[in-house]
C-alpha cells in the first residue's frame, strides 16, 4: 500500500455523498459553491442542489482563483468630504466543491505570491475562509496538458479530495478543517476499503493516457529554454496575429496581476476603491501618469506573458507558473497562447534561437508584514509652487507617527476619489516630524494634488521600495547625476550626504543636474547653498534657454557636463543617476568613459508602481519588482536585463 | 464653489442617450445636486446658452449642423461627445458606403427637395470631424454607470477613466462562453469595454457600438473565421453596422 493509502482514506456511496453537499447547502454558516454547467461549458457557482454539482467536468471557464482574487473586490470605502476610509472582510465561510488537481497547484502557487512579504490580507482571508473540496479529474480537457506539467494528481493543497469511482466516492481528508466538516455533516463515512484504495488509484494512473498533447521538454528546462530564447523569432511571428484581448491571462489560474480604481457616487462624496483583474497584454499595463509605456511593442508584451510563466516567476518563487489547464489555449481566438505550443516551438526551432536572458533577483527589504492596503492621513502643513509643473508638498501624519524612511523610497499618495499615485520622498530622512513630497502634475492623482490647499489631508502607505544604499557610499567621492524631476528623489540623498552630522562619512561630492529650461530647475535656492561649500561642485545645464532669462549654467544635455567634471580617486567614485528613461543609456556611457565601475552605479527607476508591495505586476522590468527590489538599483544588478534601459 | 452648468444637445440620433440619463430616475436628484442642468430638450423646456459642459448626442449630416455644433462648442469649456452617433458616426455612417443624392433619392423618391436646408446632406460624420471633443461617452446606448461617472469626473476635476481595452476583458470576468464557440462572430475583441459586456453576457454577439479599438492583422482574422467556422461576409455585416468608414482589415 502507497504512502497516500495510509493517511485517512474514507468513503461513501453515491447517495451518501450527495446527501453530504445537500447537508452542506443547507448549513445556513456555509456558502458552497460547485462545478456547474453552464451551456456546453463549466463554470464554479453557488450551489442550490447537489444534483446540479457536475464532477464530470473537463474545465471550468474561470479557475477557482476567483474566490480569492476576485474579479472585482472593493479594498475600501471612502468618504472624500471627511477624507475617512474603512474597509470590511468577509467572514462567513465558503465551500467550493470539485476543484481539479491543477487548480489546487494554481492556488498553492498563489499562495506563496500573496502570502509573500508583503502579506495580502484580503487573499488570507478568502484563503482561510474557504474549505477546497478537490476532485480527481475523471474526464480531460482537450487543451489540457496537466499530465505533462505534473498537476493531473495533487497530494496536499485541500482539505478533502474526492474520487467519484460511480457507485461510490473516495474521500481523502486533507486537513483538520476537512475532517471536521466530513463528519458533522454526514453520518455514513466508513473507511475507504483496500480495493476502493486501489480503484483511485488506477484513475489517477490511467490519466497521463488520455492527454492528447505533451510537452517535448521537461518544465524544470522551460528556463532554459526561455533563457535563450529572449530574441526569437516565434514571438514576433505570433505576436502578430494577437488581438491584445488578454483572454489569455483572465482565465489563467496563475495569473495574478491587478489594477485598483477609485469610484464615486453622484454625490462626488461616496465611493469605494476597488481591484479588479489587469492583464499583461494590454497596452496600457505599463503606462505611467507621464504617458511613458515602458512595454510599447505587442510582441514585447505577448512575450512578455511567457516569460513570466516560464522565467519570472520560477526565478522568484521556484515553480513554473503554468499548470497546464489549457484554458489559455481555449479562450485564444487566433490560437497562439498556448504554453505548450510554445514551448515545442522553441524546443522545435532551437536553431533559431537569439537572445539570452539571465538575471536574479535583487535582494529586497520588504518585511513579512501584512497589509491591508489602507492608507494612513497624512496633513498638508506647506505648499511650495517651485515650477510651472512641480509643487513641494510639506505632510505631516495625523496619527502623530512619523514616517520613518530611507532617501530613495517612495510613497503612494491617495486622493480618495480620484486614485494613488506613487510619489518619491523628497526630503532627507533626518527631517523631524514631517517629510516633503514633490509633485509633478501629469495624471489625474497629482493634477488634483496641485489644486489642494495648507490644512488638506491625503492618504499615505508605506515607504516602499529600496532606497539608496548609504552604508555603500560611505567613504566614497559621489557624483550624483539627475535629469529633470530625477532631482526629487536625489535631493533627499544630497541633504542626506551633506548633513553636518553625516557629512564626515562621504568624499568628495559632485552634482551634475540638466533640466529643460532655466524655469524647471527645482531647489534652485538650496543649489546655491550647496555650491558654496568647498567640498560639492555644482554643475547645472538646461536643454533649451528662452531669450530674456538669465542663466549662468550651461545649454546642452547632462551628458556636456562631464568633461568640466575633475575625474580624481575614480575607483573609490560611486555615481547615483536619477533621471528620465532616455537618459540613463547616455549618461551610462560617459560613466563608463570615465572609468566607472559598474558596481560603482546607482540608479532610481520610473515605472507605474501602482500597489508598492509587489503584487499587481505594472513596475516589473523583466522579472525584477520596481516597486520592491528598486527603486534604486545598483546599475550592475539589472545592467542585463533588457527592459531596464530601452 | 458654483455647480458646473450643463446642457445636453442632440444631432441625428434617436435621442435614446439622453434617455439614458433622464432614465437615471431618482439619481437624477443627486445629479442636480451637483450640476445645473440648463438646456435639455427631451426633459425640460427652459434653455440657456450659457453652459460650462456640453453634451453632444447624434451624428453631423448637413452644413446647419456643423454651424450649429461650432456654436455649442464655443459656448462650452468643455464639449462630451455622447454616443455612438456622436463618438464614431454609429449606425448613421452605414449610409456613407452610398452618396447623399443616391440616399435621398432612396428614400424621399422624386420628392422635390431642392433649396430645402433640411434636406441638404452631406457623408455622416462624427462630432470630432467638426470639431475639438474633450471627452467621449461611448455606446448604443452609453451606459447609465458610465454616464454617471463622467459627470462626477468632470464635477471633481479629474479626467474620466474610460477603458482603453476590449469587451473581452470584462466578458472573460463576467464568465460568460465565448460567443465564437457558440458559432457566432463577435467583434468583443477589438471593441472598446466599458458596457460591462451588456451583449455578449446576454447571449448577443458585440456590434462594436463603443468603436473599434486595434484592426487586428489579416492573417489573424482569417485563422479565427477557420477555426470557428465563420464567413468573411458575416464579419462584414457586425462591423458595418457601427464603424462602417473605418479602415477594415481587407
Amino acid at each position: 500500500m502507497s504512502l497516500e493509502g495510509v493517511r485517512m482514506k474514507k468513503s461513501l456511496s453515491k447517495q451518501d455523498f450527495l446527501r453530504f453537499l445537500d447537508n452542506l447547502i443547507s448549513d445556513d454558516t456555509l456558502d458552497v459553491f460547485g462545478v456547474k454547467a453552464k451551456g456546453k461549458r463549466f463554470v464554479f457557482a453557488p450551489l442550490e442542489s447537489s444534483s446540479e454539482l457536475r464532477l464530470d467536468y473537463d474545465v471550468t471557464i474561470l479557475p477557482p482563483k476567483k474566490f480569492f482574487l476576485p474579479q472585482y473586490e472593493t479594498l475600501l470605502k471612502f468618504d472624500v468630504s471627511r477624507n475617512s476610509v474603512s474597509h470590511k472582510l468577509d467572514g462567513k465561510t465558503r465551500v467550493v466543491v470539485g476543484v481539479h488537481p491543477y487548480d489546487i497547484v494554481a492556488l498553492q502557487q498563489m499562495d506563496k505570491v500573496y502570502f509573500n512579504s508583503y502579506v495580502d490580507r484580503f487573499y488570507k482571508q478568502r484563503r482561510e475562509n474557504t474549505i477546497i473540496i478537490g476532485s480527481d479529474i475523471l474526464n480531460v480537457s482537450d487543451r489540457s496538458f496537466a499530465a505533462s506539467m505534473g498537476t493531473h494528481v495533487v497530494s496536499s493543497g485541500y482539505d478533502l479530495l474526492v474520487t467519484d469511482l460511480g457507485d461510490t466516492v473516495v474521500v481523502d481528508v486533507g486537513s483538520e478543517k476537512g475532517r471536521v466538516l466530513l463528519e458533522k455533516h454526514t453520518s455514513e463515512l466508513r473507511d475507504a476499503s483496500e480495493k476502493e484504495v486501489k480503484r483511485v488509484e488506477e484513475l489517477r494512473a490511467a490519466l497521463p493516457g488520455k492527454y492528447k498533447r505533451s510537452l517535448k521538454v521537461e518544465k524544470e528546462r522551460w528556463r532554459e529554454v526561455l533563457g535563450n530564447s529572449y530574441d526569437h523569432p516565434l514571438w514576433k511571428e505570433l505576436s502578430e496575429k494577437c488581438l491584445q484581448c488578454s483572454s489569455c491571462t483572465m482565465v489563467c489560474p496563475t495569473c495574478y496581476c491587478f489594477d485598483v480604481k477609485d469610484e464615486v457616487s453622484l454625490n462626488t462624496v461616496d465611493g469605494v476603491r476597488v481591484r479588479t483583474w489587469d492583464g499583461c497584454l494590454l497596452p496600457d499595463f505599463s503606462k505611467v501618469a507621464s504617458g511613458e509605456v515602458f512595454r510599447k511593442e505587442k510582441s514585447e508584451r505577448f512575450r512578455h506573458r511567457f516569460y513570466r510563466k516560464g522565467l519570472y516567476l520560477p526565478e522568484r518563487y521556484g515553480f513554473v507558473a503554468c499548470v497546464g489547464c489549457g484554458r489559455c489555449a481555449i479562450a485564444c481566438l487566433p490560437d497562439i497562447a498556448d504554453p505548450l505550443d510554445v514551448i515545442n516551438s522553441l524546443v522545435e526551432r532551437k536553431s533559431e534561437a537569439e537572445g539570452v536572458l539571465r538575471f536574479s533577483i535583487p535582494e529586497s527589504k520588504a518585511a513579512a508584514e501584512e497589509i491591508d492596503y489602507l492608507p494612513r492621513n497624512a496633513v498638508i502643513k506647506r505648499m511650495e509652487k517651485l515650477t510651472e509643473m512641480e509643487t513641494l508638498f510639506e505632510l505631516e501624519m495625523e496619527d502623530g507617527e512619523p514616517l520613518v524612511y530611507e532617501p530613495g523610497q517612495f510613497v503612494e499618495v491617495s486622493v480618495f476619489g480620484v486614485g494613488e499615485a506613487p510619489i518619491s520622498i523628497s526630503s532627507p530622512p533626518q527631517k523631524s516630524s514631517s517629510f516633503e513630497l514633490v509633485v509633478r502634475r501629469a495624471g489625474n492623482v497629482t493634477s488634483r494634488l496641485h489644486s489642494m490647499r495648507v490644512g488638506d489631508r491625503v492618504g499615505i502607505r508605506g515607504p516602499f521600495g529600496r532606497g539608496f544604499d548609504v552604508k555603500a557610499l560611505e567613504g566614497r567621492n559621489l557624483i550624483f547625476v539627475a535629469g529633470g524631476i530625477g532631482m526629487v528623489p536625489m535631493r533627499s540623498l544630497i541633504c542626506y550626504v551633506l548633513d553636518d552630522k553625516k557629512r564626515e562619512d562621504y568624499g568628495m561630492v559632485t552634482v551634475l543636474y540638466g533640466s529643460k529650461t532655466p524655469q524647471d530647475v527645482l531647489f534652485m535656492d538650496e543649489i546655491k547653498e550647496w555650491e558654496k561649500k568647498s567640498d560639492v561642485t555644482v554643475k547645472l545645464t538646461v536643454d533649451t534657454c528662452p531669450e530674456g532669462v538669465c542663466w549662468d549654467g550651461c545649454v546642452g544635455l547632462v551628458t556636456s557636463l562631464f568633461p568640466q567634471v575633475r575625474w580624481k580617486d575614480v575607483e573609490n567614485t560611486v555615481a547615483v543617476v536619477v533621471g528620465p528613461p532616455v537618459m540613463y543609456k547616455f549618461v551610462i556611457k560617459c560613466l563608463h568613459t570615465m572609468g566607472v565601475r559598474d558596481e560603482n552605479i546607482y540608479v532610481s527607476l520610473e515605472r507605474r508602481m501602482k500597489c508598492g508591495v509587489g503584487k499587481c505586476g505594472h513596475c516589473q522590468i523583466n522579472g525584477v519588482y520596481v516597486c520592491k527590489e528598486g527603486p534604486v538599483f545598483n546599475y550592475s544588478e539589472i545592467k542585463d536585463l533588457p527592459e531596464a534601459f530601452s | 464653489m458654483s455647480k458646473p452648468r450643463v446642457a445636453f444637445f442632440d444631432f441625428a440620433s434617436c435621442e435614446g442617450c439622453e434617455l439614458q440619463v433622464a432614465n437615471l430616475e431618482e439619481e437624477v436628484l443627486d445629479l442636480i445636486e451637483i450640476v445645473d442642468v440648463v438646456s435639455f430638450r427631451e426633459v425640460m423646456k427652459e434653455h440657456s446658452d450659457d453652459y460650462d459642459i456640453a453634451f453632444v448626442e447624434g451624428s453631423i449630416m448637413r452644413p446647419m449642423d456643423e454651424e450649429r455644433l461650432k456654436k455649442i462648442r464655443s459656448n462650452a469649456k468643455v464639449l462630451v461627445a455622447f454616443g455612438a452617433c456622436a463618438t464614431i458616426g454609429g449606425v448613421n455612417k452605414i449610409r456613407n458606403q452610398w452618396q447623399p443624392d443616391e440616399v435621398l433619392k432612396e428614400v424621399y423618391g422624386d420628392a422635390d427637395l431642392e433649396g430645402n436646408e433640411f434636406f441638404d446632406v452631406f457623408k455622416t460624420k462624427a462630432v470630432d470631424e467638426v470639431v475639438k471633443v474633450d471627452y467621449y461617452i461611448y455606446g448604443c446606448p452609453p451606459p447609465r454607470e458610465e454616464i454617471k461617472k463622467v459627470i462626477t469626473s468632470l464635477v471633481m476635476g479629474k479626467k474620466p477613466d474610460i477603458p482603453n481595452y476590449p469587451v473581452c476583458v470584462e466578458c472573460k470576468k463576467n464568465e460568460n462562453v465565448c460567443l465564437f464557440e457558440l458559432g457566432k462572430f463577435c467583434l468583443g475583441p477589438i471593441t472598446r469595454a466599458g458596457c460591462n459586456a451588456i451583449c455578449p453576457s446576454n447571449g448577443r454577439a458585440c456590434d462594436g457600438c463603443r468603436g473599434i479599438l486595434s484592426e487586428p492583422d489579416t492573417r489573424c482574422v482569417e485563422d479565427i473565421l477557420e477555426r470557428y467556422g465563420l464567413t468573411y461576409d458575416e464579419l462584414k455585416h457586425r462591423f458595418t453596422m457601427f464603424n462602417y468608414g473605418r479602415e477594415e482589415e481587407k
